[in-house]
């Protein structure tokens, strides 16, 4: 199926006489996705946990306040046990929540930025400019993230922002190569050429014409760089390359590690509280895919 | 008796307007060493009929729903995929209209033509080999022992054309199915492929029933000539009867369509579009875009009626169109 | 071919050197002397080592001649020494590379192998169990943190159900054995890693392969071979598969960097000798020479599987063949 009408005119949207704009249309397929749908509920209930939990229960998540390796569900002031110190894991969990997904969400937007900048760059001008951006995107393709973004934290000491910044740092790539596919692929339609004839600049094109056309394969992308990002931060801490003052899941697993054999709880939970956030994001990735993509639509 | 029969074959597929009929009782037969065309525009169910035939319609969400496609007297629509299997390549084969993309791109093209030989025929890979090169010489493929190295992207649509071709009568088949097999290709070259097809035919003896929206093909290829619309045969008869003296409006219409040089400019449209399938009604169904329709037209399907030449029209039948 | 490989190995031999360049810029954007950067914060830093490490890297010259240095230094295979290890760095990793190697190749393998199985059985029936069955794992797949289903997988193998070892790579009780049962002892301890490893990737070839399948099934040369009357598995493992196996092989090559970063965490895990476990024990003690030195030789690993790809890539698809 071909929309002949482009998303968006030079300057101000200037669309056909269509019922819904495609934001809405793509929101109605998306809410028909039960798994998405289930997802997005899974992802509010986590972020209003992470935000808000903490002010009704728990306390500092460091502090000893109980024999260690209590078994979940014995004691009903500690639900989920407490680790091997004594601490207590629900509020671990709780407050660890938000740096883990705060890191991931704005590792995603780092690397967003930087790989639509690079990418829409390549992808508008082509020639040099391509060839050299697509050079550097190769050379960090060569470099195994995790590794590359480690050094990066241990040379800059760890805190929220260098993890951040290291993991956008070593992700953009994909976006890069993704924003230039799909930049070289719109930038040859009708509308552009319509765009330049009448004069508009580079910048505007690029920004105020192409983007929003290339938007619905880079919300998805977008959508899923942040469940990439929070298994980065979550491996990071793990290998305690986390700013070891906050809490955070990836540091509750790697801090209870060798004790895994006396008790599985401490490490079950966190894992688990990774696994459903990034799995509620992929879902809502998911379903944002088939909701933007024209060819499921009539299914 | 034939050597093929298509006997009131209904097919339907099941799609989101639910289940649709996309072949309504067509009949058809094909005498040994003959050539029928069957004409019509896209999505009339030509190439249906042709993939039922072949046993290749995909089930689901076609199905065969009724009448029988018989085979020297072996009706296909209850055979097994086993003997369908063997059958296929071997007794019927098929050449499809998309040389470009219907040949495999990663396998040269003899070992492909091999392939179908090792497939029906005990011999050795080196006689298939030999066999693939000998049938490519045959089709007109120059320095076939090279070219049947080469890989399907290396050569021209018309000689990928000519690949097809000897694939398909690797096995010499008692009827070969050419469906569009012209319409991708130059006018040069298609002129070229009929000339093949007709030298094919003489030599290994098949039966060839082609599939076509272009009457220029017929006059160059067919003894007899069905046109379909909208699922059914509307329109059947010898291929001089029925180019000169077409009795449906349909058949007229298309005829109309040939570009001639006597007619330079003059070249006519039939209006309107075939009818979505799931939106056909009671009557004739090409009523709506018919000058000569009337009120019993709308009410009633027309059956093909006639001797020889047969047409499913009540103008035709009755004499006011 | 043989000038498009030429061309190929001295293209990765540029990104090498590229590697090489920013290993020494990083050491130098540290903040704080880059001679106590290099010799590490265990390394018992005194003012002889840190002098012989300014004399050892030109540290008193001017930045070009450093690099120039430097350079000189890995051309000749040097790239350094940890002062953690006290052993040039290219020892320590020429002891850990083959675990390593070991142990990504067999994920590669595993993930691809099954993976593929699984999508082309998907792929048959677009609506069926099977096919649900891989959306459903490859999206789990996805979420999971390896080093998270490793620790699962020990708790369960140590203590529910101990056939596989959890631990390291070889038993200390067989080190007087013959070598054919040392290498089964090295695949048994290998099991788990390498599962662990490949669940993740195993679960996108799986979703990758049924898609790529799916579309290759429609094609025209599918047709064209059940036409001739080939049987339903000539025409899935022959016919559709070598061209679906395309996309696939692309992916496979983008996702060794990658898998190399997982096998950094799944190494950790398991104790396994590699390289991983080299980089985690020497950014503990802020070893830098021997990270770099990790770094340098993972985007070799990398560069190499990326030419690899790009011959295999070749192999399959005779379009690419006569281009350069």
């Amino acid at each position: 199926m071909k929309d002949p009408t482009p998303r968006a005119m030079i300057g101000r949207a200037a669309r056909a006489p269509k019922a819904e704009s495609p934001g809405r249309e793509a929101w109605r397929m998306f809410r028909r996705n039960i798994p998405a749908v289930c997802g997005l509920l899974i992802l509010i209930c986590i972020v209003l946990a992470v935000l808000y939990g903490t002010l009704f229960y728990g306390g500092d998540p460091f502090e000893i306040v109980w024999a260690p390796h209590e078994p979940p569900g014995v004691t009903p002031e500690f639900p989920l046990g407490t680790d091997y110190l004594g601490r207590n894991i629900l509020a671990g969990l709780l407050a660890g929540g938000g740096p883990t997904l705060a890191v991931g969400a704005a590792a995603a937007v780092i690397t967003m930025g930087i790989g639509i900048s690079l990418g829409a760059l390549a992808g508008y001008f082509g020639g040099w400019v391509d060839n050299l951006l697509m050079r550097i995107t190769e050379f960090f393709q060569v470099l195994p993230a995790l590794l590359f973004a480690m050094v990066l934290v241990t040379l800059f000491s760890p805190s929220l922002w260098t993890i951040a910044i290291a993991i956008g740092v070593v992700s953009w790539p994909q976006t890069a190569r993704l924003t230039r596919a799909e930049f070289l692929k719109i930038k040859q339609l009708e509308y552009v050429t319509a765009a330049r004839a009448i004069g508009a600049q580079d910048g505007r094109i690029m920004w105020t014409v192409i983007l929003p056309n290339a938007a619905p394969p880079l919300i998805v992308s977008a959508t899923l760089t942040v469940g990439v990002a929070i298994l980065f931060e979550a491996g990071l801490s793990f290998l305690g390359l986390g700013d070891p003052n906050v809490m955070s899941w990836g540091l509750m697993i790697g801090a209870n590690r060798d004790y895994i054999l006396d008790a599985w709880w401490p490490v079950t939970f966190p894992g688990l509280a990774i696994f459903l956030t990034v799995f509620a994001v992929s879902l809502i990735g998911d379903g944002l895919n088939d909701a933007f993509n024209p060819k499921l639509r009539s299914r | 008796m034939s050597l093929l029969e298509i006997d009131a074959l209904k097919v339907t597929f099941q799609t989101r307007h639910g289940a649709v009929t996309a072949l309504d009782g067509v009949s058809l037969t094909l005498n040994a060493q003959e050539t029928l065309c069957v004409v019509g525009e896209s999505g009339c169910g030509k190439s249906i009929t042709a993939l039922s035939t072949m046993g290749l319609i995909p089930m689901p969400p076609g199905r065969i729903v009724g009448g029988a496609i018989r085979l020297n007297s072996e009706d296909l629509t209850k055979a097994s995929e086993a003997r369908m299997r063997a059958l296929r390549g071997a007794e019927i084969a098929m050449i499809f209209q998309e040389p470009m993309t219907s040949l495999n791109p990663v396998f040269t093209v003899g070992d492909q033509i091999a392939e179908a030989i090792l497939l029906h025929q005990d011999v050795t890979r080196d006689a298939a080999w030999n066999a693939a090169v000998a049938l490519l010489d045959r089709v007109g493929i120059p320095s076939a022992a090279e070219r049947a190295k080469a890989y399907p992207h290396e050569l021209s649509g018309g000689m990928r054309q000519r690949v097809m071709i000897a694939m398909a009568v690797s096995c010499r088949p008692k009827v070969l199915i050419a469906d569009e097999p012209t319409t991708a290709l130059d006018v040069t070259v298609q002129a070229q492929i009929f000339d093949l097809l007709n030298e094919i035919q003489r030599d290994f003896g098949a039966a060839i029933l082609m599939i076509t929206h272009d009457m220029g093909a017929v006059s160059e290829m067919a003894d007899r000539v069905a046109v379909m619309y909208a699922g059914r045969v509307i329109e059947e008869g010898l291929a001089d009867d029925v180019l000169d003296h077409p009795r449906h409006p349909y058949t007229r219409g298309l005829i109309g369509c040939i570009p001639s040089l006597d007619h330079a400019g003059a070249l006519k449209e039939i209006p309107g579009v075939v009818p979505p399938l799931h939106l056909l009604g009671e009557g004739c169904s090409f009523a709506e875009r018919c000058d000569f329709a009337r009120q019993t037209c709308r009410a009633r399907q027309p059956v093909l009626r006639g001797a020889a030449h047969r047409v499913a029209c009540f103008g035709a039948q009755e004499g006011w169109a | 071919m043989g000038s498009f490989l030429a061309r190929r190995i001295f293209y990765g031999a540029l990104l090498m050197l590229g590697v090489v360049v920013l290993n020494f810029f990083l050491i130098r954007l540290a903040p704080g002397d880059p001679a106590v950067v290099i010799a590490g914060e265990m390394g018992g830093a005194t003012e002889e080592v840190l002098e012989a490490i300014r004399i050892d890297y030109g540290l008193d010259k001017p930045l070009p001649v450093q690099l120039g240095i430097y350079l000189g230094n890995v051309l000749r295979g040097d790239l350094g020494e940890s002062f953690f290890f006290n052993q040039p760095v290219v020892d320590l990793i020429g002891q850990r590379i083959g675990p390593t190697i070991l142990l990504v190749v067999a994920a590669q393998v595993l993930s691809i192998v099954v993976g593929i199985f699984l999508g082309v059985l998907a792929a048959r029936k677009p609506n069926g169990a099977m096919s649900a069955f891989v959306s459903v794992f490859a999206t789990i797949g996805y979420a999971v943190p390896v080093f998270w289903t490793g620790i699962m997988l020990i708790i369960l193998f140590a203590s529910v159900l101990p056939v596989f070892p959890v631990e390291g790579m070889s038993s200390v009780k067989l080190r007087e054995a013959a070598w054919y049962i040392k290498v089964l002892d090295v695949l048994h301890h290998l099991v788990l890693p390498a599962v662990t490893l490949a669940v993740i990737y195993l679960a996108q070839y799986a979703r990758l392969s049924r898609a790529s399948m799916l579309e290759v099934l429609g094609a025209d040369y599918i047709r064209t071979a059940r036409a001739k009357g080939a049987k339903e598995r000539t025409v899935l493992f022959r016919h559709a598969l070598r061209n679906a196996a395309l996309p696939i092989l692309t992916v496979a090559g983008l996702q060794f960097g990658n898998l190399i970063s997982g096998a950094l965490l799944v190494e950790t895990v398991f104790n396994w000798p590699g390289m991983g476990r080299l980089a985690f024990d020497s950014i503990l003690r802020r070893d830098y020479p021997t990270i770099m030195g990790v770094l340098f030789f993972a985007s070799a690993m990398v560069v190499v599987a990326n030419i690899l790809t790009d011959l295999s890539y070749r192999l399959a698809d005779p379009r690419l063949r006569g281009r350069a």
